[in-house]
């Protein structure tokens, strides 16, 4: 048994490890793979290069130098490559440092009202007025950080990013602005306000860019967005989901309360109604004086594992006694949507992940027990469910009940660790059929296993 | 590649963090002082992949510390500077910086139509051969001569060094080449420039600057392994603090899962195994150093490290 074990620790070592998790952006990889695309002529076709064969360590040969010097120029060239926009589909943002605001052409002094939530309270008195005037305004529905503008909203990033305001200008978070920004897909531009130019007063536009270097000193910090929850947002958006802000994202939010499910319980039918005759029978006698399994006649084994089971275990299912109160950064800051789930703006649906943003430098160990638990407690519940869940007691148990993403962030450099409550209390093994207990069923791989002889 | 930054290069500090935004300084900085730092931004031509990031380059509080600490680099507080900066730009610096944008925006509009025409004129000419060909097939056998030519065709340079001074390759040929192509100036691509100077001055005001970056205990160690030669990186991935790599990342595996430690601190034995045997699993060594504590304290702190290897018997 011991022996099995080892060989299992040393196989993945040697060559099969290379084949099971070569992910490629584990390592920095050579840029010369990526000038071996031709992206610059169809971005369709662009598909992932294969990992850059490594050397062991440096020799003094030329040869090694050439390859070296020919890796850093690709990536020189790669990184150089500058953030175009076509005129025919640019779009352009405005930064409003100061946060939504009405266009210049209705906020004239006497029209001054504001569309977000963080009204003044004289402002909200303005802001009433010209609701009156303007019935279709749908004034809160703009994020209060939301610090870029688009007046020209066009492509597909809006389908699941950004707010309109009554105007048709669609407000960014700073995180959506800065993301789109770095993909070369927004040209964000100065307001008038923020410089020192002349200002004509029809338009906030001043017309010059805003570049990568300035978006980073005014976003990041803005409105909670730190560079580790950056990180883990465009991270994740660059592979393909969709994420929005939780409740969570503000340290001194009350976070919602989702109610975990009704379980739905089901008549016992008539084998259940013996069952539970049976329970009651057995869980009658005490186990202060005599052996714990009780005197009497035992029918089965499984009456006696039944008494056997005196530990109490943790029931996740069990209703929660209050609203967790989580801390900061152990507390849910993303949603996250796989790209197949349908998302509308509008209505999100209930999220496929939870992301919480941990910085690893500022927090150097493992969260304590109480940290997890309201964290987790703060989760819905999520019990494995379907074919697969119900057949294999080891996906059960690694599915869990409630779970959480952990995304910790080391200057940069993004693990993601899923936490899951497991319920191992309500696994009862006694319950299952016998021959599952060969060794090869224990393999959430290989749900069905062909029984083995013994 | 021989763009050498004016020194001391400009740090960004913005929020507690330290960036580089200047694809010159990066490139300069990874191959003179062995700083390699970690790139977070999106790369623009393929931005739906986690595997090669782009500008900013963040840098590890050690890092930039370590640059500042041998004058090559200053610490300057990026959100001040851009907001006095853009407030300082005046009529005529916008005037003349959105001149000098568009001429840019100009030239890379050129370039596009003329490499559209250039594929447009392949692609023709390709066409043209495989008709030949066919026609030639017919008449004769194959000619195994024409698959050479199909194959090196789609090879196209990258647009990359439109604002380097450095690669007057065939751009320019094209480019003159093809100057009746003219591009309106309102179809002037729009540009997002990695970093904020020009327009903002180049050289920070002494009161932008910062003091030295905050570091962790663990610092002796990282400059003492960088002083040998060593890249250092993150180790989040592998669960130590450094990564040690012999050169640069770029062509080298790393060699060493570093732990700092203090010279008195006690350690778990645990945490020895668990790190030897995980150095070991992915084929690196697994080392604990840290500064050594003298009585004489005018003596240079001098660091020891120590390697650990799960023997395995």
């Amino acid at each position: 048994m011991a022996d099995t074990d080892e060989a299992a620790i040393h196989l993945p070592s040697h060559d099969s490890a290379a084949h099971i998790d070569t992910d490629l952006s584990d390592e920095t990889q050579d840029f010369r793979m990526l000038s071996n695309l031709s992206f610059l002529a169809d971005t369709s076709q662009a598909t992932l290069p294969k990992r850059g064969e490594k050397d062991f360590e440096p020799n003094p040969t030329l040869y090694q130098a050439d390859i070296l010097d020919a890796s850093r120029q690709a990536m020189h060239n790669a990184l150089a490559h500058p953030r175009l926009h076509n005129p025919k589909n640019q779009i352009i943002g405005i930064y409003a440092p100061d946060g939504p605001a009405p266009p210049r052409s209705v906020a004239t002094p006497k029209t001054l009202d504001t569309i977000a939530e963080n009204d003044t309270p004289a402002q909200t008195a303005e802001a009433e007025e010209s609701q009156s005037k303007k019935p279709a305004g749908t004034g809160t529905n703009v994020h209060p950080d939301s610090c870029v503008y688009v007046t020209n909203p066009k492509g597909q990033f809006f389908k699941n990013m950004g707010r309109a305001d009554r105007w048709g200008r669609i407000w960014l978070l700073p995180e959506e602005a800065l993301y789109m920004l770095e993909r070369g897909s927004l040209d964000v531009r100065w307001p008038r306000s923020a410089t020192g130019c002349e200002d004509d007063g029809e338009t906030e536009d001043s017309g010059i860019p805003m570049s990568l270097q300035a978006a980073y000193a005014c976003f990041i910090g803005h409105g909670g967005l730190m560079v580790d929850r950056f990180s883990v947002y465009s991270g994740l958006r660059r592979l393909g989901y969709t994420l929005i802000r939780a409740p969570g994202w503000y340290d001194e939010a009350e976070e919602e309360f989702e109610d975990p499910e009704s379980t739905k319980r089901q008549g016992p039918g008539l084998a259940g109604i013996y069952g539970r005759f049976m329970d009651w029978l057995h869980s009658s006698t005490t186990t202060a004086v005599g052996p714990v399994a009780g005197l009497g006649i035992h029918r089965n084994y499984n009456d006696i594992y039944r008494k056997l089971s005196i530990i109490p275990f943790y029931d996740p299912t069990a209703p929660l006694p209050q609203n967790p109160q989580t801390k900061p950064p152990f507390r849910v800051v993303f949603h996250v949507y796989k790209p197949s789930t349908p998302f509308r703006k509008s209505a999100p649906p209930a999220p496929d992940f939870r992301v919480a943003v941990v910085n690893a430098r500022t927090h150097t160990t493992v969260p304590t027990l109480a940290q997890l638990g309201t964290l987790l407690e703060s989760t819905p519940l999520d019990p494995p469910k379907g074919e697969k869940m119900e057949r294999n007691l080891y996906m059960r148990l690694r599915h869990g009940y409630r779970n959480v993403v952990l995304a910790v962030v080391d200057q940069g450099v993004v693990s993601y660790l899923r936490v899951a409550d497991a319920a191992f209390g309500k696994e009862k093994l006694y319950n299952r059929p016998a021959p599952s207990g060969n060794k090869r069923g224990a393999n959430p791989r290989n749900p069905r296993p062909k029984p083995k002889g013994r | 590649m021989t763009t050498e930054p004016t020194l001391p290069i400009p740090i960004s500090y913005i929020a507690g963090n330290y960036y580089l935004f200047s694809i010159d300084a990066v490139t300069y900085l990874r191959r003179e002082h062995h700083i390699c730092g970690v790139l977070i931004g999106t790369l623009p031509q393929i931005p739906q992949q986690n595997v090669f990031l782009g500008l900013p380059l963040e840098l590890m509080p050690e890092e930039a510390r370590l640059l500042v600490e041998k004058g090559v680099a200053c610490i300057v507080d990026e959100v001040k500077v851009q907001n006095q900066g853009m407030k300082a730009l005046m009529e005529e610096d916008r005037k003349k910086y959105l001149r000098e944008l568009e001429s840019q925006g100009l030239q890379a509009m050129r370039l596009q139509a003329s490499r559209k025409e250039q594929q447009r004129e392949k692609t023709l000419k390709k066409l043209e051969e495989k008709k030949a060909k066919a026609a030639k097939s017919k008449k004769s056998s194959e000619d195994p001569e024409q698959a050479p030519a199909v194959a090196d065709a789609p090879k196209d340079d990258p647009l990359v060094d439109l604002f380097a001074d450095s690669q007057p390759s065939s751009h320019s040929q094209t480019t003159s080449r093809r100057t009746s192509t003219t591009v309106a100036p309102e179809n002037a691509m729009g540009i997002t420039p990695a970093t904020a100077r020009p327009p903002l001055p180049a050289e920070p005001s002494s009161e932008q600057l910062l003091p030295m970056p905050q570091v962790p205990s663990s610092y002796p160690l990282f400059a003492h392994l960088h002083a040998e030669g060593y890249f250092l990186s993150p180790g989040l991935r592998f669960g130590c603090q450094y990564l040690a790599y012999p050169g640069d990342p770029l062509r080298f595996h790393s060699h060493f899962l570093v732990v700092s430690a203090e010279w008195d601190e006690e350690l778990d034995l645990m945490d020895i195994i668990a790190g030897g045997r995980l150095g070991t699993g992915v084929k690196k060594g697994f080392m604990i150093g840290g500064a050594e504590k003298k009585d004489n304290t005018a003596d240079e702190e001098s660091v020891r490290t120590f390697s650990i290897e799960w023997a395995g018997m």
